[in-house]
């Protein structure tokens, strides 16, 4: 028994049960009937979920009701997921919620996805941490999908137009219907066993939503995390994400968007080897001049050792030239080109083509250009240019 | 057979030549080492942008498990 001096603070027994009750409480889902559905201004929902023996007082904080799907109806039958905890000014229980799902609604298969997807979260696969990029020039990928489907096909067109030069190794599996997760699994085992695979895409044509369960599969989904090579998924499907997608390391909407994910394009390597193509030519010319430098340099005390030291040069320079190609000729033919467009292009611009089709220019003293009637001064002298020269002038009236 | 991380290498080693060849301090002999390497991995690179047939295989398993011998098969899609 403490004395009375010990007495606690109401604030402090506050805490302590409110510190007891949060630290043994996990979340969990909760079956039951809707009843005192409220919201408050602020966008909190308050109600109570009952059954046949218990009530217990459930909070929807503000923040996560903005994502909440399912309308709270007084009296619906609802799975809710949630937390207990103490609302700290009443020290009244309350199990907050962040999930609710219409019980009616939902069959086997929802609570499956549910029940995978937490133990999928549980053991850190959906963690955005775990995403492996892509490799930039993948040349061998792996393809898992039925080798029936229109999957292969889709990735062989963007594959002809992006980088053709890239090898697919295609693993046959079915990819719906009884048996199809196992396949996916065998399949997904054997790509880990392929050597020098860059990453792998795993899809499907289109279908119906019922069609894609092996892609909710918690042993498909743990094969695709376990996969040595990053994973991109092509479900085909817009609107539903399958869990697949989730645990792969780059989601695609179509099996052609996962090829342009996988693939680069052969289009802007063009342009980056071109870029690399110039600064080659470029260096070539400084060599020619640093080489000749150094020829005069040395031309005073030119040893039969120095005079052989050039010539192996002049070998070595004319033969890396040759092989750059005549690509330098026709680079040097287009470079003089543009700029002779560029040059006409400026003309057109300038103040002196402008002035010949009969424009003048009025400056003061200063120089400055005289814009708008304010900027003459009666009686100020200013200078008006026009195509052939300047003339003096002497403002009138304003 | 190309080889994945060639053109990567080849491109971020020639970005690395191009800047290197900028620099005038350059001994005359290092920089035509560097010019020839350049023009090679170019040659390399330029050639992985050519047309080439995409290959499609299928790679076949006859075990349960996908744990036996592998075959490799053309694939007509």
């Amino acid at each position: 028994m403490t004395g009375l001096d010990e007495a606690w603070s109401v604030a402090r027994l506050a805490r302590a049960i409110k510190a007891s009750v949060e630290a043994d409480s996990a979340p969990v889902w909760v079956r039951g009937e809707l009843v005192g559905v409220k919201r408050s201004p602020r966008g909190h929902w308050y109600f109570g979920l009952r059954d046949a023996t218990a009530k217990v007082d459930c909070t929807i904080w503000q923040n996560v009701a903005a994502e909440l799907r399912t309308p709270l109806e007084e009296g619906a039958e609802v799975f809710a997921f949630g937390r207990a905890g103490v609302w700290e000014e009443r020290t009244a229980l309350r199990f907050n919620v962040s999930r609710v799902l219409p019980a009616a609604a939902i069959g086997a298969q929802a609570l499956a996805f549910e029940r995978t997807k937490q133990a999928l979260l549980a053991d850190g696969l959906l963690d955005p941490g775990r995403k492996r990029p892509l490799p930039a020039f993948a040349s061998r990928i792996a393809v898992v999908t039925s080798v029936s489907g229109a999957v292969v096909h889709d990735i062989i067109t963007v594959a002809k137009r992006r980088w053709p030069s890239v090898e697919l190794l295609v693993v046959n599996s079915a990819v719906q219907g009884e048996g199809a997760a196992a396949e996916l699994v065998r399949a997904l085992r054997i790509v880990g066993r392929l050597e020098r695979i860059d990453c792998c895409i795993i899809g499907r044509g289109g279908g119906g939503k019922e069609d894609l369960a092996a892609f909710n599969d918690e042993s498909v989904c743990r094969a695709i995390a376990a996969s040595p090579v990053p994973v991109v998924s092509a479900v085909g499907h817009e609107v539903d994400v399958t869990l697949a997608d989730l645990v792969a390391d780059v989601r695609a909407a179509t099996p052609s968007q996962a090829a342009e994910f996988a693939l680069p394009d052969r289009r802007e390597v063009a342009v980056r080897v071109g870029a690399l193509r110039n600064g080659l030519e470029r260096a070539l010319r400084n060599l020619v001049v640093m080489r000749r430098a150094r020829l005069e340099r040395t031309r005073d005390r030119i040893g039969s050792a120095l005079l052989a030291q050039t010539r192996a040069w002049d070998r070595r320079l004319f033969a890396a030239r040759a092989r750059l190609g005549p690509a330098l000729a026709h680079a040097a033919a287009r470079r003089r080109a543009a700029l002779e467009r560029l040059g006409a292009q400026l003309h057109a611009l300038s103040p002196t083509a402008i002035l010949a089709r009969g424009y003048a220019l009025a400056r003061n003293a200063e120089g400055r250009v005289l814009r708008r009637r304010a900027d003459f001064v009666a009686g100020q002298p200013f200078t008006l240019t026009v195509a052939d020269g300047s003339v003096n002038a002497r403002v009138e009236g304003s | 057979m190309t080889d994945s991380p060639s053109l990567g290498d080849d491109l971020r080693r020639l970005e690395e030549i191009v800047r290197r060849l900028e620099d005038d301090s350059l001994e005359l002999e290092t920089a035509l080492a560097l010019f020839e390497e350049g023009v090679a991995r170019l040659k390399a690179a330029e050639l992985r942008l050519t047309d080439a047939e995409t290959r499609v295989r299928q790679v076949i398993d006859e075990s349960a498990r996908g744990d036996g011998a592998l075959r490799v098969e053309p694939l007509d899609a």
